[in-house]
């Protein structure tokens, strides 16, 4: 009864596209962010902070990213930890040759640099196709990695190979390093997200948003009917790099502070993003952000039930949480490829006629 | 083999087209035209390379030997979606739309050749992107009125269907706008209903909008019906063309859709 | 000949012995992929999973102790001093026979008309369950295999090389691992004994039928099922080989699943479809790997085996995306 829209017609075709067209989703949108940006910064601890909230902003933003490669255009991709190291490195080599560079315009910059990688990485894609090019992207995940564990010159020739971010501040408030309170971090992540999230939208829903979606579904009808495949593949590989060079930019600099490459940009990472967005729902930014939030907080409570309550030991957590995410993706894939977003979806049409069954 | 310019009101002119794969000769020798406005039918039975030669027309397929004229210029090595934007526009035999997307969208990517807003203005969709957007949406709600596919506007189209996705190709090909329609085989599996509402739309089309139209069919009553001219291929080589009632008591043509063996 | 050479021959060898490695695991891949159109991620997980539950079965395990343990509080661990290796392997078969029937049942039965990259995402699914489950039942601890297989280097091949050296220079022969050796043989008789199954049996028939045509295997009367099963089966005995072999070699453990990726160049050089491809592809991957480590990786920093085989497999992708043997695409409208 109040998820209505009955009576709600638009006149314009602009009225038509709208991102949210039910003036319910309007408000509740309209609250969350208020919330998210107003209230929130009040209430966060470093546990929250550290554990939960940041996580998922970086996560989502690298499932955003990963979602518009493989969701929305189909380019199978299983570099995505090595692209977040792109951005990451990126972003330590730019703030510390020019440290009085402020650090929004740092992050926007790696995220660049990631860009111009990625779209030399997806250059193989014209010529190779579906799974084929997986393949591809994991010659790019691993020579990323070893390139940045060998080569001295990214991590400023230290001793350890380590790279440390360095304390910077934003509006005369620390951003990175211990000192940096969680509001502050919280917020500079939030901004960034937020501000990408609607910048996918529109991409995704305008012309260079279908051509990626053409080339998806029916990639040779597509050139048939005038969708230039070189401008869309590379569009899409160059986009979903910057988005994931952002993520990787905020995963170090913000929170990690070091990082070394092997282990924070390894091929679990590829594999972490690509089952937050199959999850969440391929080709859904909404989904994106469902399958990181689900996979950013099913260790935490799979942790605080088990280890907490049952005290169980905790490799013996992490061997369930494989199979249930195992299983999940093997689920999801048979009953609902798209994901949770689809499952919302479904319900939120269904509330629209409720209390009628059809 | 001369290169001469075909006269003006020739839209498209095939002339000695061969197509191989490995060692099959798809097509041999092939040279016909289509003129400025007209309808015309290519027949033939199955697997004489009908698609083939529209694949041809489109770019797809690079003939070995042969070359193509189009709107009075020959055609050099282009790629297929280049050709596009000169003004071809096409439906398939086995349906290809873009089964993850609305209706309103595959219609919308039908006008992709029209389209040039960049990146960053259709990042923050305003200005020169949403002009873009709302102007072509504006088109492709004439074509949707055309075609009365209203109520299905924001429907996946892989959930559409048999004969409402033949629809929504067609508005799709119709989306582009182009100076020469393709069509493969546009009521293939039809009932009667289907076939005359298909029917009336091509004929409206043409009528309307003037575009010149390509038609792959095997019903002869439509094409007895519909078509100017009609070009007949078998195993690969053109058996004849002219006017439907030419076709209708051409022996060769009758001999092919019997199965008369030929040498 | 100058110990330069010898030493590059002894590279040579060793890498042809890796790479033989790599094509056991390469051949369960290739089988699935012909008859099922499926490309198993979780083919290097079967391995592992094989392999934990040999040692298992062999040393007298229980299965799940740990969990049971944690859960009731109780002190189980092993039921018995052991099995013998033999049966050991037989009943690890029929544990992968079993896996082999549930997959297909539970899986693989209701993805059949989906796109081939969804069912790579499913097998990447499989394989994280797989993981969470053989480290649940088994241990997550590093396990040393023991089948019996002799291992070392061996004196008798060090002396005969050391022949070959030119006179008065500092050579001490080639130091080549007899369990490799073994590995080489046996994948080899597991290769031919494929291709044979495959060629001339009846079973081996219906398999490549289903490869070509889903539908028209079905109208001669081929139940899909079985040779699913069929399929997997196989695939899971050569993953239990593979996991034998790999597993004699360092012992097992986590890193054996990520040999799967390994793989993937391999196929891809060798042809997705093509038996002898699997065998082909990994030993020029073996050797590539190792000459190239060898001759520029001390230039470049080493650790090249990392990546060198992703980027060749990338370079072929773009020249031949076929593979050297695999059946060519070709793309219609």
């Amino acid at each position: 009864m109040f998820y209505r829209e009955s009576g709600d017609f638009k006149s314009t075709y602009s009225a038509d596209q709208q991102t949210f067209p039910i003036k319910f989703d309007r408000i509740a949108v309209g609250v969350i962010l208020a919330f998210a940006f107003v209230v929130v910064p009040f209430l966060i601890n470093d546990y929250w902070e550290k554990s939960i909230l940041l996580p998922f902003l970086v996560w989502g933003m690298a499932a955003l990213g990963l979602n518009i490669l493989t969701g929305y255009c189909g380019q199978v991709s299983l570099g995505t930890g090595g692209f977040m190291a792109v951005g990451a490195y990126a972003s330590y080599k730019i703030t510390t040759s020019f440290p009085e560079l402020n650090m929004f315009l740092v992050i926007l910059l790696s995220g660049g640099v990631t860009a111009f990688v990625g779209i030399l990485f997806g250059l193989p894609s014209l010529r190779i196709k579906g799974f084929y090019l997986a393949v591809a992207t994991l010659a790019a995940q691993f020579f990323l990695v070893w390139l940045f564990n060998k080569v001295p010159w990214f991590y400023n020739y230290s001793a350890s190979g380590m790279i440390t971010v360095p304390e910077r501040t934003v509006f005369g408030i620390a951003i990175t390093g211990s000192n940096s309170p969680p509001w502050a971090t919280y917020l500079f992540c939030l901004t960034f997200l937020v501000v990408f999230a609607f910048i996918a939208r529109n991409l995704t829903r305008g012309r260079i948003g279908r051509s990626w979606m053409a080339i998806r579904d029916m990639d040779i009808a597509a050139e048939i009917i005038g969708v230039p495949p070189l401008q869309a593949k590379l569009s899409a590989f160059a986009v979903s790099s910057f988005y994931i060079g952002i993520s990787g930019a905020l995963f170090f600099s913000v929170y990690l502070g070091a990082a070394e490459p092997t282990e924070a940009f390894g091929i679990d990472k590829s594999f972490l993003v690509l089952f937050m967005i199959i999850i969440g729902g391929l080709g859904s930014i909404f989904g994106s952000f469902v399958g990181a939030a689900f996979m950013v907080l099913l260790p935490v409570l799979f942790k605080n039930i088990m280890v907490g309550g049952f005290g169980w030991p905790t490799d013996m957590v992490q061997h369930f949480i494989f199979m249930l995410v195992g299983g999940l993706i093997m689920f999801f894939l048979i009953v609902e490829p798209h994901g949770l977003a689809q499952l919302w979806r479904v319900t939120k049409e269904k509330l629209r006629l409720w209390p009628f069954p059809h | 083999m001369n290169i001469t310019q075909p006269p003006a009101d020739v839209l498209l002119s095939l002339n000695n087209i061969s197509l191989s794969f490995g060692g099959v000769k798809a097509l041999t020798d092939i040279s016909f035209d289509i003129l400025k406005g007209e309808i015309r039918a290519i027949i033939g039975p199955n697997g004489a390379g009908k698609s083939s030669m529209l694949n041809v027309i489109n770019g797809f397929y690079h003939p070995q030997q042969g070359e193509v004229w189009f709107d009075g210029s020959i055609r050099g090595p282009l790629k297929p979606y280049q050709i596009a934007r000169q003004g071809i526009a096409r439906t398939f035999q086995n349906i290809a739309l873009f089964k993850g997307m609305s209706t309103l969208d595959n219609l919308m990517t039908g006008r992709i050749t029209k389209m040039h807003a960049n990146i960053f203005w259709q990042a923050i969709w305003k200005g020169k992107a949403e002009k873009e957007e709302l102007e072509h949406r504006e088109r492709v709600e004439h074509i949707i009125d055309f075609l009365e596919i209203q109520a299905i506007r924001k429907t996946p189209v892989g959930r559409l269907p048999y004969g409402m996705q033949k629809r929504v190709e067609l508005g799709r090909a119709l989306a582009a706008e182009s100076k020469l329609l393709l069509l493969d085989e546009p009521m293939a599996g039809m009932n009667v209903e289907e076939k005359e509402d298909m029917c009336r739309f091509i004929l409206d089309v043409h009528d309307q909008f003037g575009t010149t139209i390509a038609l792959i069919e095997h019903d002869m009553g439509v094409v007895m019906d519909i078509a100017d001219r009609v070009v007949v291929l078998d195993y690969g080589k053109k058996i004849g063309d002219g006017y439907p009632d030419e076709i209708r008591n051409n022996q060769n043509v009758i001999d092919a859709y019997l199965g008369v063996a030929h040498e | 000949m100058s110990p330069d050479i010898l030493n590059t021959l002894e590279v040579i060898l060793n890498g042809l012995m890796a790479g033989v490695m790599y094509s056991l695991v390469a051949l369960g891949f290739v089988l699935i992929f012909k008859a099922s159109g499926i490309f198993n991620y979780a083919q290097g997980v079967m391995a592992l999973f094989a392999a934990l539950t040999l040692v298992g079965i062999q040393t007298g395990q229980v299965p799940f102790s740990h969990l049971i343990n944690v859960m009731f509080g109780t002190n189980y661990h092993n039921w018995s001093n052991g099995i013998n290796t033999v049966a050991a392997i037989i009943l690890t078969m029929c544990v992968m026979v079993l896996l082999a029937w549930l997959v297909e049942k539970i899986v693989l039965r209701h993805l059949v008309n989906q796109e081939p990259i969804i069912l790579f995402m499913a097998t990447i699914g499989l394989a994280f369950f797989l993981e969470g489950l053989g480290d649940l039942m088994w241990g997550a601890n590093i396990k040393v295999l023991d089948v019996g297989l002799p291992s070392g280097g061996s004196f008798w091949l060090e002396d005969v090389t050391k022949e070959w050296a030119s006179e008065g220079s500092e050579y001490f022969g080639m130091y080549i691992d007899v369990l490799d050796v073994w590995a080489a043989g046996i994948a080899i008789i597991l290769v031919v004994a494929l291709t044979i199954f495959s060629q001339y049996t009846k079973t081996g028939r219906a398999l490549r039928a289903v490869a070509d045509d889903h539908q028209a295997a079905l109208t001669v009367g081929i139940s899909l099922r079985t040779i699913w099963v069929v399929v997997w089966s196989i695939a899971g005995f050569v993953a239990l080989v593979a996991g034998i072999m790999w597993g004699s070699k360092s012992g097992i453990q986590f890193s054996l699943s990520l040999i799967a990726l390994k793989a993937l160049p391999v196929l891809i050089l060798g042809g997705f479809t093509s038996i002898p491809g699997a065998i082909i592809g990994g030993l020029i991957i073996g050797v590539g790997e190792k000459l190239f480590e060898f001759s520029l990786g001390p230039l470049i920093g080493g650790a090249t085996e990392n990546w060198f085989a992703y980027v060749l497999a990338l370079m072929f992708l773009m020249f031949r995306p076929q593979g050297l043997f695999g059946d060519k695409i070709i793309e219609r409208v």
